[in-house]
């Protein structure tokens, strides 16, 4: 048998050569994690830690004379408005995860429900759905402002007197004017939510709610009893994620409202964007960019310790 | 043999014709100016000002003007950078990347932020590609903002713009004089199905700037001598006080509407005027244009324009910004390209081009588009103009006013303690520059 002979030799001499590269790679898998872990340092680990240091100087966009200092530091936490500022965001945040889980949960359900009674449109609906999601953050503040513009010819408040009501100050007035930056933003975020969840309810095994309905159980009991402790990882990794990403989201408030009337509307992100680029400090910004990913970190492990665990036998 | 002859030479002339516009046609594209392969180039950082721009009229005439220019300037390219409408935050990047030696060669600056330009000392001096003849026509406070410390010019000030009240002639015939008069002139106009007088109340720059005319019509002070702020001390406080509650008094009487505070664009207005919802606004000069373009003729000829009412009618001032060029570049030749792109492009031709006001006397005589009654009447108002200090504290300064302002006009605080609450905010800044 010369082929078997070959083959026999053949395997003898890398033996003899010592593993192929393949092979060595496969063994030692921190060679095929250099090049994620440059990328990752250079466009991630790096600004981070820039960003650390730039934060315990008095880098600004004016002046040259850069120096190591923590008086920025010092200064930021001692300015009067951050206070005002953290409320205003977590105000904001806080309303837009639940507002933004809430409509994403009840748009996925009714999916669900509309696929499983076989509806027709319901591809439309998801579509129509994402594409609020998919609108730019300065488009959707843009939007939004034309849609509460207080002006007699404002579109919202037209509505309104064409039904006899009173013209709301969706702008104007700093209580409003918060409910309003959450409105545009739960409107943009819903999708995602949606996605998030409708994924996870098709996860769910339908044997449970065949067997809940053998049992009698009407829909707000599967809702409470099967549903949502089905969907609970699902919703805490969507928690996390519309957390950080509301912490982040600027753009459309900065169109929407500025940020006012006064702070009304100026959460983190804005007043982290206006110190750096209306004010040139970038220490100051910088420092304001760490508290921000602080205050991500904190609540993503938060968030985190509710996960549910997976057994031991898993 | 002769109809042979002249056909061939129309023939020749129509084809040398084509060949040459469409030469001149590809010397302008959308990121370059002059031939790909030219020997030496420089960049240009623009705004909407330029080739480039969104406005069609402006685009083609500029594209003209590029194109000539770079057929007197045999042997370079210019490669065209444009900024986008986020102002703000493209000159903070722009002076971070001048100040790290990677900024444009040549560029547009806001002259709002033109003193942080010349404080981070990345500009290069323009003077001797200006003679003293033109430098000493420019407005005063055009020459004051462009000149830095050690008396060189670090900048070249071409267009510059102006804030004025217009109103409906139908709805409110005589130009109101002083801010009682303008109050009752609002209050009048309501009864008319109007909204009041509008202005810009909300979180942004043009909220400051157009109501600062109130406070620089009593001969306030945002800064001292050494760009200290003093705005909240002494006589200053006082008209502070008195110019933030006169805003104040006309949301809280009607004369203007509680929406203010939410306008922070100039667009609102021709919107307004337009919609034929408000009879008064505190706008731009440059909106005039705006309006002849946005109304039909027979509404377009019921507004008018008239200074800011002062708190007497003898006390006047109006705001006055505009746009700058200035050159990065250490290449003495590119410093020389971006002054004569200045002198050759913007400062004359593009003025006319974009009925823009120009910032040398000379030049209104000049071009005829300068010589209209409109345009005569800016000119006139110029004499009451005053630039924002350039110093570096002002923008910190400016977003404290538009704090106030938003807190003032929807009843959050009283003017005392958002004077306060401002003056401490920026007194913190200034000790940390």
């Amino acid at each position: 048998m010369p082929t078997t002979t070959a083959a026999a030799m053949g395997a003898a001499q890398r033996r003899v050569a010592g593993p192929s590269l393949a092979r060595r790679i496969e063994a030692n898998p921190f060679t095929w994690l250099v090049p994620v872990a440059v990328m990752l340092g250079v466009f991630y680990l790096y600004p981070i830690l820039d960003v650390f240091r730039l934060g315990l100087t008095n880098a600004s966009l004016v002046g040259s004379d850069e120096r190591y200092t923590i008086v920025t530091l010092q200064a930021m936490f001692e300015n009067p408005a951050l206070l005002d500022i953290l409320k205003t965001t977590a105000v904001f945040t806080i309303a837009s995860v639940v507002g933004q889980q809430a409509f994403g949960l009840a748009i996925a359900l009714l999916v669900m429900r509309g696929e499983r009674r076989k509806l027709k449109g319901m591809v439309a609906l998801r579509t129509l759905v994402l594409v609020a999601w998919v609108i730019p953050g300065i488009a959707n503040g843009l939007i939004w402002q034309m849609l509460f513009s207080e002006a007699p010819f404002g579109a919202i408040n037209s509505v309104l007197r064409m039904m006899h009501v009173s013209p709301v100050a969706w702008l104007s007035d700093p209580n409003i004017a918060m409910l309003s930056a959450v409105i545009s933003n739960v409107w943009r975020g819903t999708a995602f939510s949606m996605i998030v969840f409708y994924a996870a309810l098709k996860a769910i095994d339908p044997t449970l709610y065949e067997a809940a309905s053998v049992d009698g159980a009407g829909h707000l009991q599967k809702l409470r009893f099967i549903t949502l402790p089905q969907l609970r990882a699902a919703i805490l990794v969507n928690s996390i994620l519309v957390t950080i990403q509301t912490l982040n989201t600027f753009d459309a408030i900065i169109s929407l409202t500025g940020g006012g009337p006064g702070r009304a509307t100026e959460v983190l992100s804005l007043f982290t964007f206006n110190t750096v680029f209306r004010n040139y400090d970038l220490a100051g910004g910088s420092v304001l960019s760490v508290l921000m990913l602080v205050i991500s970190l904190v609540l993503a492990l938060f968030y985190a310790s509710f996960m549910p665990r997976r057994e031991v036998s898993e | 043999m002769m109809r042979l002859r002249l056909v061939t030479a129309l023939l020749a002339s129509a084809a040398a014709f084509v060949a040459v516009s469409a030469h001149a046609d590809n010397l302008v594209t959308k990121d370059r100016v002059g031939p790909a392969d030219a020997p030496k180039s420089f960049t240009l950082r623009l705004t909407n000002d330029g080739p480039t721009s969104t406005d069609p009229v402006w685009a083609e005439g500029y594209q003209k003007l590029f194109s000539e220019f770079i057929q007197r300037h045999p042997g370079w390219r210019i490669d065209l950078e444009r900024m986008s409408d986020n102002i703000g935050q493209e000159q903070a990047r722009m002076l971070e990347q001048a100040k790290s030696g990677n900024g444009p060669d040549c560029a547009a600056v806001d002259s709002f932020v033109l003193a942080l330009f010349k404080g981070a000392n990345v500009l290069k001096p323009l003077d001797e590609y200006f003679t003293k003849e033109e430098v000493a026509d420019l407005f005063p406070f055009i020459r004051e903002g462009i000149t830095g410390p050690d008396g060189k010019i670090y900048a070249w000030w071409w267009n510059t713009d102006l804030r004025v009240l217009y109103r409906n002639k139908e709805i409110v015939p005589d130009a109101p004089k002083d801010w009682a008069e303008l109050k009752a002139a609002a209050l009048a106009s309501k009864e008319k199905g109007g909204e009041g007088v509008l202005f810009n109340g909300g979180r942004w720059e043009g909220t400051t700037f157009d109501w600062l005319a109130n406070f620089w019509a009593q001969g306030g002070k945002l800064v001292d001598d050494k760009g200290k702020p003093i705005f909240a001390e002494g006589e200053n406080r006082e008209k502070f006080l008195k110019a933030v509650n006169y805003f104040k008094d006309l949301v809280d009487s009607g004369a203007a509407p509680k929406r203010v505070a939410t306008i922070v664009n100039y667009d609102e207005f021709n919107a307004a005027a337009a919609a034929g919802t408000a009879a008064l606004f505190i706008g731009g000069n440059w909106q005039y244009g705006q309006l002849k373009n946005t109304l039909e003729p027979e509404e377009f000829a019921k507004w008018t324009f008239s200074e800011i009412p002062g708190p007497t009618a003898d006390q006047r001032s109006t705001g006055t910004g505009g746009w700058t060029f200035g050159a990065f570049s250490n290449d003495p030749a590119k410093v020389a390209m971006c002054a004569a792109v200045v002198k050759e492009i913007y400062a004359g031709p593009g003025n006319a081009l974009q009925q823009q006001l120009p910032t040398a006397a000379a030049l209104y005589g000049k071009y005829d588009v300068f010589k209209t009654e409109a345009n005569e009447t800016f000119a006139k108002a110029l004499v009451n103009g005053q630039a924002r200090p350039g110093v570096p504290i002002y923008p910190e300064i400016s977003n404290q006013i538009q704090i106030m302002m938003g807190d003032v006009l929807s009843g959050t605080k009283t003017p005392e303690a958002a004077l306060d609450a401002a003056n401490t905010a920026v007194q913190a800044a200034f000790a940390r520059l």
